[in-house]
Formats: structure tokens, sequence, C-alpha cells
């Protein structure tokens, strides 16, 4: 088969509605979905508090979080299969090979990225806006949310930027998920697999589905990026 | 008492450097002080240790006769006491958003805070701007906002720093109105300014600021 009839039959698939390829995409999206909901509450609360608060060991944890930027997502699978095996700490819990686990990992993963960015936006903020916010009545906690609010352009950024990483990984999904066809196969894992046995039309199919996405995430961090820049 | 804000022995020093050694400094209702100096002098260092958004190293502060010698005591007083910035921050909200702000802090239910930001919107000649970003507006524009939001809150005291730099005539003139509002409603307004035309104000109190000492 030629790249031309691979990539006529990959269009195919995608327009004819092809149900496994549209469960693939499903998988993607969710499990992404909802890691970064997962992730985005305390990444961003302690981007936050790094950003405002000076505290002992407070420099260890951004180093930390810096360190943990450069993790390829691999290694990290390797730490979530650790720890979810039947061996490992959270064993019990039986969630190896599950959404839940690459749920978990990929929570894992955008972790870092939210919290680095938040510390980043919130930093940047201008240190009258506290002020002006006291100024005019503002308790120590109405300040800090003004702050957050006046960081949210660049805190969306933040989150728009973890989907993207997240949606793109492989090594974790892989490690912790096992590529299960209708279970735990999402886009990444799926053009691994198929490509691996030279079925490339479903391959190129989901690839055009991941770099369309990726362009939709990228667009929309313009757009964020646009207008906090604009001010 | 016609007193509103007085501090005694204040020290502030910027590492070695001693900024200011006040030795007693009071401010009476129904008056406007001129705080003068040249820059760096540390007239927005003493407003904002009266706004409590700075410490002092040492020193007695006293508002309508009550001691607020803590930076977060005298900070709680907004909004009675309000300090404005040479160059105000408006939020990244809309211009009616950002003149309730204070208000919203305080609890005004929504139909009284709109009518309240109306009336200060023309007051300050700004009702066509109400729905205008901050980074839609002129530098005068932002800083009549910053007025407005002062003033809907009705402050006992307003610290302005440097209100008129860079502004046209239009709303320089609103910064003078709105010093003869606070005059005629028995507050005060303290105004650090190298404005000349503002410094040459009549009846108000001029206070230079000199090798961190008040003359």
């Amino acid at each position: 088969m030629t790249l031309l009839q691979a990539t006529q039959q990959a269009f195919e698939l995608l327009l004819g509605g092809d149900a496994a390829l549209w469960n693939i995409i499903g998988v993607s999206l969710r499990v992404s979905t909802l890691a970064l909901i997962c992730a985005v509450p305390p990444a961003v609360a302690m981007g936050f508090a790094l950003a405002t608060f000076t505290f002992p060991g407070r420099r260890v944890l951004v180093v930390l979080l810096q360190t943990l930027l450069a993790l390829p997502t691999v290694v990290i699978g390797l730490i979530m299969y650790l720890l979810l095996s039947r061996q490992g700490v959270l064993g019990a819990w039986h969630w190896l090979f599950t959404q839940q686990a690459m749920i978990l990992g990929q929570a894992v993963l955008a972790f870092p990225i939210l919290a680095a960015m938040t510390l980043s936006a919130v930093q940047s903020v201008d240190k009258r806006a506290a002020e002006t916010a006291k100024t005019l009545g503002a308790g120590r906690m109405q300040a800090m949310w003004t702050v957050l609010l006046e960081a949210r352009f660049a805190v969306l950024v933040a989150i728009t930027t973890g989907f993207g990483r997240v949606l793109s990984e492989i090594g974790c999904a892989m490690m912790v998920g096992g590529n299960i066809a209708g279970v735990t196969r999402n886009i990444t894992t799926a053009i691994a697999l198929e490509t691996s046995k030279g079925e490339f039309a479903q391959g190129i199919a989901l690839g055009v589905v991941l770099v369309a996405l990726a362009l939709a995430v990228n667009f929309t961090m313009a757009f964020f990026q646009g207008k906090g820049l604009t001010r | 008492m016609n007193s509103i804000f007085s501090l005694q022995n204040l020290r502030k020093s910027h590492g070695e450097r001693l900024l200011l050694n006040v030795e007693a400094l009071e401010m009476l209702r129904g008056s406007t002080y001129l705080l003068l100096g040249e820059n760096g002098v540390g007239k927005t260092t003493l407003l904002k240790i009266m706004a409590g958004l700075e410490a002092a190293d040492n020193g007695n502060f006293q508002f309508d006769g009550q001691s607020v010698n803590n930076a977060s005591e005298r900070a709680a007083l907004a909004p009675r006491l309000i300090y404005v910035h040479q160059h105000s921050y408006l939020f990244y909200t809309s211009v009616a958003e950002n003149i309730g702000y204070g208000l919203k802090l305080r609890g005004i239910a929504k139909n009284e805070r709109d009518q309240l930001v109306a009336a200060e919107m023309a007051w300050a000649g700004i009702s066509h701007l109400r729905d205008v970003p901050p980074n839609q507006l002129s530098g005068g524009e932002k800083q009549r906002v910053a007025m407005a939001r002062a003033r809907v809150l009705k402050p006992e005291l307003l610290l302005l720093d440097e209100p008129t730099a860079n502004l046209d005539d239009a709303a320089r003139e609103q910064v003078v109105e709105l010093i003869a509002h606070m005059r005629d409603a028995n507050n005060c307004v303290v105004i650090a300014t190298h404005d000349k035309e503002l410094s040459e104000m009549q009846d108000a109190v001029k206070l230079k600021l000199e090798d961190g000492r008040v003359q």
C-alpha cells in the first residue's frame, strides 16, 4: 500500500465514522480532560502559594517542580506503574491497566507544568494589583483572589499547555494503561501499535486528529496569550 | 476631635539609609495637605506607610483617635483610608466593575451598586466608557476611573500619589474638584506632588519632606 492509498483510507475511516477509531479518540479526550480536572486545582493552588508566600523549603519546591518539568513521560509512567502494581503502595486500588490509572498518570504529568506556569503567571502580576485591592477594602484572602483573577489569562494558557502535553504523551499511557483495545487504547498508543503492525491507515487517521487537536489547543493558547498581552 | 490621622517618631530605613525620620505629624479633617519634595525623598513611602501598605521600622500612629501602630491595622482601615497610586492600577475588567470593586467588597447589593457606579461615572465624565477594559483607556481616563473608584467609597482620608502626573487639563481639574469635594465633606486629602500648579493650591497645608524630615 502506498502512502497516498494509506492517507486516502485514513480519511475514509475518519469521515465514515469508524467506531473503533472514534472510540480511541473518545478515550484520549476523556482521559486527558479528567486528568486535567484532577490536576488543575492542586497545581494552581501550589503555583499560587509558591508565588505569594515565602516559607522554609520554598526554593527546594520550585527546583523540584522545574526538575519534574524535564522528566520523560516514560519515567513518570514507570514510577506510576511501580506504585500501582500489585506490590506497590497503591496496589490495593487495582487500577493498573485501567483508565483511572491513565488519568492518575496524566494528572501527575500535568501537575508540574500547571504549577510552574501558574507560579510564573502570578509572579508577573503587577504588585500594585494587591495593593489596590487592599486599599479599596479587600481582606488578605480577597486580595489574593483578585491577584489570581488578574493572572487568569496566563493561568488559562497554563491549562491549555497542560492539556496539550497530556494529550500527546505516550510513555505513561502505554505503561499504566496497557493499550487495551476499547478500554485504555488512546490516540498515541494506537498510532504506535498500528504503525508497528504496518497498518498505516488508522495511524495516519489518528495522527490527523492529533494534529488537529494540537492546532486547536495552540490557537486557544494564542487567544488567551493575546488577551493577556493586550493589557 | 478634629484630628483624623497622626503619627509620632516614625522611622523607616532602606538598608543602611535612613529614609524617614518624622517626629510628629497631625492631619485634620476638612484639610488638604501637600507633601512636597525632590524625587526619592520618601513621599511615596510615607503615604504607603500611612495606608498600611508598608511597615515602618518604628512609630506610633492614630486614626480617628484609635491606635493603629501595625501596618495590618492601618491596612484594615480601608476604605475609610484610601491610597491612590501615582500610575493607578486598574483591574483587568470593565470601567464599571473597577469603580464598583470596593462597593462589592462591602456587600452592597447590585442594584444599589449600579446606581452609585453610574453616578460616579457621570461625575468623572466617563459614562461612555462603562464597559471598556483598561487597555483601551488613555492615561487621563485611567486616572479618572481611579479617582471615581476611590470617591465612591467616601474615604475620610485620601492619600493621592502624584495625582496629576501626565494628565490633561480636564482630568487635572477633576482631581482638584475631588479634593474640594473631600474638603467640603469634612474629610482629609494628602497629596504627594511635583505639580507646580497643584503645589500653589490655596488653603492647603504645605509639608516639605527633606532629609527624611517634614519641614
